[in-house]
């Protein structure tokens, strides 16, 4: 049985139950001359059978589709003869991969011939078994309706057991934020103690010597890397600093001229261009910095006898705050419009002009909720990966000088985890450590930032 | 007393000069802001515009029976396995009479992508009349050339920065005389998937793939994030739990997008076994992203509808329930698809995790189900940037045009939408 | 009546963008006396107060016609300079809104930002001159650097009496600076009101008729962005010559 065979059984039995439901419930009911009918419209009836039946479906299908997997390779492994593991070094998480990858219709000349017999073979189990759970769920369908079928009484009340079930379900789906969270930060952490197993944690969090790029064959042991990552957080910071040397001032100087100076109409023209800068995929602006800027500013500089790298802090973190500005821009304009006019009102009462009511009564006013904005910029900017990968170095260089070139913690991110990996190695494993480093520090300043504006907002509400 | 105004009236020179500085500070954060934006977009038109045109050079073709069939057999297999490369080598060099050494036919052979020996190859098993005659034919020019033809400013450049050598350019002027050049546009670009020769990569590979992604993100994160909304905006009770899930849901939206690929690392791909590489995955992880801004949006135009509409449906003996999916959630129905559209939008963009689940791989082929390897167009753009060959850049530069000209098709049935049908209370 | 002249206005219409808020309003507001503008809400007589001192020109889609003259100027004509203007034409709001800034930074605001204390020593005396002006310096010696908002509504508004003639204006303008305020803090600026008069000219606007009738010299009555009457205070309680003014006072309409 293929899925879609499957699926359009289902479809018919669901539908058939439905309407089953709701005549049986007409049935009852019209049986009845006087007296008091089905405590429920009769459709509920109908509606509470199918919703049953699709989601005791549902479940099954999701707990298959997540555990054949393993199932599969499980049954494989057992196929495959040790001879053939070993050649393959003795894990055979690769091999299965290969076999899973060959394709039986177009089989490469010169293929080993254990492998295309392998692959034939998971191609028939993954097939049969497709079968097997299908028929199976098709039967618990089956059995789920007929039974909430004859659930259908004068005593069951179809209409709440509907809405209970649909309540339920909402909060089900709403759960899926948390779900989501335990499962960053489990993961993270699960993944990050292994690493820590391995390296010591003050070793990573404050040694000076970034190089991961060792032990990548099997066996060479004694050659583990070296995951000091204070070049890497100078190097975040670097970027992430220069991003903010750009951002805030025309981030910032825009907001105040939208707010206090634009006319409507002119007001209306320019914050559409700032929503179209923050609508730019960040690959178009790695694109944008490793293309343009970057060379840009290495023949600008070399103009001047200096040289500068040409995958330059300044480069990468300039662009990143090109990014950064509508983000900046908006949330201050909004801080800066939440200001009451009655202070405005009083500044200009008093013969002050439009500038210094600004820089006197205005900013100061507004200043929480405007570093509210930029640590909630410096949490995006930390948390950036496209521009960086694209146009930032891959070397952890500890340097202040934004003309060097430096590495970011997502950049190494990438680069541990992007190309053929072993998920045994320290140097995988390390991407885990600094992602839950990042992940902890996006999410202290998010917070931080949070309470900041709330607060802020509730003084001028 | 008018002594105090004299002064004020003295303070004014200076005032007024830091306010017209002032204001103009402001103008200019602004003006630098446009020009950014400017700039990116003439960065990107202006070198991507290329890449929609590729450079095809006339050959006279002659299908030589001693390199293809000297068995005279006719036979498909025999015609498929010939040495076509030669052909097109050979009819080249007709075209230059000066003595060529086997170096120059080298040289010469490079002109040509190496595609067309297919291509050639399949012509002629399809008309096997041709095999010993003449045929002028337009074949596609290898990478180099083409950057040239559309560079003409690298022609000065020294020989070993030009990409092609000033032998090589020679010819290309003498071709280019004799009016045995066209540009036509680049078809293999928006048919194929990704190759290793620029000529004949194209972006339609990562965009079937972007589309298969973001279906699976769609199905996965819209019923979910609005049953969501739903629930805490209408039916929740205020309590601890949901307050929770509320910080919950606005710190997720704040997660950094890389994160959501470690998780689908560790747990859709090392735990689940899930395929690497594959939409599903891809569109699994963006899913979790996109929940948020959805929810937010449903909120909000929930919200946006007034309270008497539920009022009058309760009134009516109707369960909150009821009154919420009959009559509530259908007004806010545009609301929620503006939002949905914006969230998809930004996913479409969204490349860094998909790095994580290994959507990054060289995919020669258009993926056709959720299981297949497959990238997205902006994780093409990036692996063309990472590509060294010159001729990507241009491609590069093309799929960022692509990529936009969707987000902004996709903004602007958001902003149509909205104006279309979203109520005003 | 032998009195000077401070301000008059000619034929003074004002638009909120296509809707008249004011039609032909002449009036002249004479020198150190207290003026007040009474009317039933929404009368424009606001509107006309912060025509004075341009305030409206912060509202983008407001415009006026006509010609207001302070000693001999139109105030409205290209060559003033609406901060000069302000710096000479105070005015105190209906909410008290001090800076969120020390006591003593909400007064030395204005001599700051336009220069008129050379030192330190003098920006301090000017600062204690003008809150023992407006009345609460006794009251806030102790507590000049805390916020200016911890003080109670009257004190606020007060103290933004005391900012305002920091800057020694000839004329106050008070739009309703009681409105807020509890009978007892009303009291204390109605005082303060008097005392002010000897050395500013003051208009204010009120919808307290007994409030007018205690403070000012001079009441004008506006109805629906008409000047309908105005005259001597005591006249217009007394014997008010239009029958509208007379149904106000008696509280047929308002």
């Amino acid at each position: 049985m293929g899925f879609w065979s499957f699926f359009f059984i289902i479809v018919f039995l669901g539908l058939t139950t439905q309407w089953y439901g709701t005549n049986k419930a007409l049935k009852l009911n019209s049986n009845i001359k006087e007296g008091p009918k089905l405590p429920s419209l009769p459709s509920y009836y109908g509606a509470n059978a199918f919703l049953w039946l699709v989601i005791s479906v549902l479940l099954f299908l999701i707990v298959w589709v997540f555990s054949k997997p393993h199932i599969l390779d499980y049954i494989l492994i057992q196929n495959i003869p040790k001879a053939l593991i070993d050649e393959f070094g003795g894990t055979p998480n690769m091999l299965i991969d290969i076999i899973k990858a060959t394709d039986i219709s177009n089989i490469f000349p010169g293929t080993n011939p254990i492998i295309i017999e392998n692959a034939l073979y998971y191609n028939k189990i993954d097939k049969l078994s497709d079968s097997i759970a299908y028929s199976i769920i098709l039967f618990v369908g089956l059995t789920v309706s007929i039974f909430s079928i004859n659930r259908i009484s004068f005593l069951f009340k179809a209409r709440q057991a509907v809405e209970k079930t649909n309540i339920n379900l909402l909060i089900l789906c709403s759960t899926i934020a948390i779900i989501a969270t335990i499962g960053i930060i489990l993961s993270l952490i699960f993944e990050a103690l292994r690493f820590f197993e391995k390296v010591n944690f003050f070793d990573f969090l404050f040694g000076f010597n970034w190089s991961p790029q060792t032990a990548i064959r099997e066996g060479q042991v004694a050659s583990d890397g070296a995951f000091g990552a204070i070049p890497i957080f100078s190097g975040t910071l670097l970027i992430t600093f220069v991003a903010m040397f750009v951002a805030i001032p025309i981030g910032l100087f825009s907001a105040i001229y939208l707010a206090e100076y634009a006319k409507p109409s002119v007001r209306s023209t320019f914050k559409p261009i700032l929503e179209i800068l923050a609508g730019v995929p960040t690959v178009v602006y790695g694109f944008f910095a490793a293309i343009t800027v970057g060379p840009f500013l290495k023949n600008f500089v070399g103009e001047f006898g200096f040289t500068i790298a040409s995958e330059s802090a300044i480069a990468a973190g300039g662009v990143m705050g090109i990014m950064i500005i509508p983000f900046i821009s908006s949330l201050s304009d909004d801080v800066i419009r939440a200001v009451p006019q009655n202070l405005r009102d009083g500044s200009y009462a008093m013969g002050a002009t439009k500038s210094e009511t600004v820089k006197k009564i205005i900013l100061p006013a507004a200043l929480p909720g405007i570093m509210g904005a930029v640590l909630l910029a410096i949490s995006r900017a930390i948390g950036e990966t496209m521009i960086v990968v694209m146009a930032a170095g891959i070397a952890a260089n500890l340097t202040l000088n934004p003309f060097e070139s430096v590495t970011t913690v997502t950049v190494q991110i990438v680069t541990l985890l992007v190309g053929d990996q072993e998920f045994d190695s320290a140097k995988t494993l390390a991407a885990f450590a600094l992602g839950i480093t990042l992940f902890f520090a996006t999410l202290f300043l998010n917070i931080i930032a949070l309470r900041i504006v709330q607060k802020y907002r509730e003084k001028y509400d | 007393m008018t002594n105090n105004l004299d002064r004020v009236e003295l303070s004014l020179v200076g005032r007024k000069r830091s306010e017209r500085l002032f204001k103009f500070y402001g103008f200019l954060g602004i003006l630098i802001a446009f020009l950014f934006l400017i700039t990116i977009l003439y960065s990107v038109i202006s070198q991507g515009q290329k890449a929609f045109f590729t450079t095809f050079i006339k050959v006279n073709i002659f299908f030589d029976s001693e390199i293809i069939d000297p068995q005279n057999q006719r036979n498909d297999e025999d015609i498929r396995y010939a040495n076509f490369n030669k052909i097109i080598t050979e009819s080249l060099k007709k075209k230059f009479p000066e003595n060529l050494n086997k170096n120059d036919s080298k040289e010469l052979s490079s002109f040509i992508s190496s595609s067309e020996a297919d291509y050639l190859s399949e012509f002629v098993v399809k008309n096997k009349d041709y095999i010993g005659k003449y045929k002028n034919m337009w074949l596609l020019a290898s990478s180099n050339i083409d950057v040239i033809v559309k560079n003409p400013e690298m022609e000065d450049l020294d020989e070993e920065d030009r990409l092609i050598s000033d032998k090589q350019l020679g010819w290309l002027n003498q071709i280019r005389l004799n009016k045995e050049l066209k540009k036509e546009l680049n078809k293999n670009f928006f048919t194929k998937a990704d190759s290793t020769e620029p000529e004949q990569a194209g972006i339609w590979g990562s965009l079937v793939g972007s589309f298969l992604t973001l279906l699976i993100t769609l199905i996965l994160s819209f019923p979910v994030a609005v049953a969501a909304g739903v629930f805490l905006e209408e039916l929740a009770p205020k309590n601890k739990f949901t307050e929770f899930l509320e910080v919950n849901i606005n710190n997720l939206a704040a997660v950094p997008s890389i994160i959501f690929g470690l998780l689908g690392l560790a747990i859709f791909l090392n735990i689940m076994h899930l395929p690497r590489s594959a939409p599903i995955v891809g569109g699994m992880v963006l899913a979790l992203m996109t929940l948020p801004t959805i929810i937010i949006a449903t909120r909000s135009s929930l919200k946006s509808v007034p309270p008497s509409i539920r009022e009058a449906a309760i009134g009516l003996g109707a369960t909150r329930f009821q009154s919420v999916v009959d009559h509530v959630l259908p007004l806010a129905i545009p609301g929620i698809m503006t939002g949905t559209i914006i969230g998809m939008s930004r996913a479409l963009g969204e490349s860094a995790p998909l790095l994580m689940i290994g959507m990054v791989a060289f995919i020669v082929d258009v993926p056709t189900t959720f299981l297949d390897s497959s990238t997205a167009l902006p994780v093409q753009i990036y692996l063309w940037k990472s590509t060294a060959a010159r001729g990507f850049v241009e491609l590069t530069a093309a799929g960022v045009i692509v990529l936009l000209v969707f987000l902004i098709l996709m903004n602007g049935l958001a902003v149509f939408i909205r104006q279309k049908f979203e109520k005003k209370w | 009546m032998a009195e000077k002249i401070k301000i008059s206005t000619k034929k003074v219409n004002v638009f909120y963008g296509d809707k008249k808020a004011l039609e032909n309003i002449n009036l002249e507001i004479p020198e150190k006396k207290v003026t007040s503008l009474i009317g039933p809400s929404g009368c424009g007589k606001s509107t006309f107060i912060r025509c004075l001192n341009r305030m409206n020109d912060t509202i983008d889609i407001c415009r006026i016609e006509g010609k207001i003259i302070i000693d001999n100027e139109d105030i409205y004509s290209k060559e003033i300079d609406p901060v000069l203007l302000r710096a000479k034409v105070g005015m105190v709001f209906q909410k008290p809104n001090p800076f969120p800034k020390s006591i003593f930074e909400n007064v030395a605001y204005g001599p700051r930002i336009h220069g008129l204390a050379k030192s330190d020593d003098e920006l301090d005396e000017l600062v204690t001159q003008s809150l023992v002006k407006a009345g609460l310096f006794q009251e806030i010696k102790d507590r000049i650097h805390e916020p200016g908002t911890s003080l109670s509504g009257g004190q606020q508004q007060r103290l933004c009496i005391a900012r305002t003639i920091a800057i020694s204006p000839q004329i106050i303008l008070m739009d309703e600076p009681c409105s807020a305020l509890d009978p007892i803090a009303t009291a204390v600026i109605e005082e303060l009101i008097d005392e002010l008069a000897k050395n500013f000219t003051i208009v204010i606007v009120t919808h307290s008729m007994q409030q007018a009738a205690r403070v000012s010299q001079q009441t004008a009555f506006f109805h629906m962005g008409n000047l309908i009457e105005v005259g001597r205070t005591d006249q217009i309680f007394s014997t008010p010559s239009q029958k509208k003014t007379q149904d106000y006072i008696t509280g047929k309409i308002g």
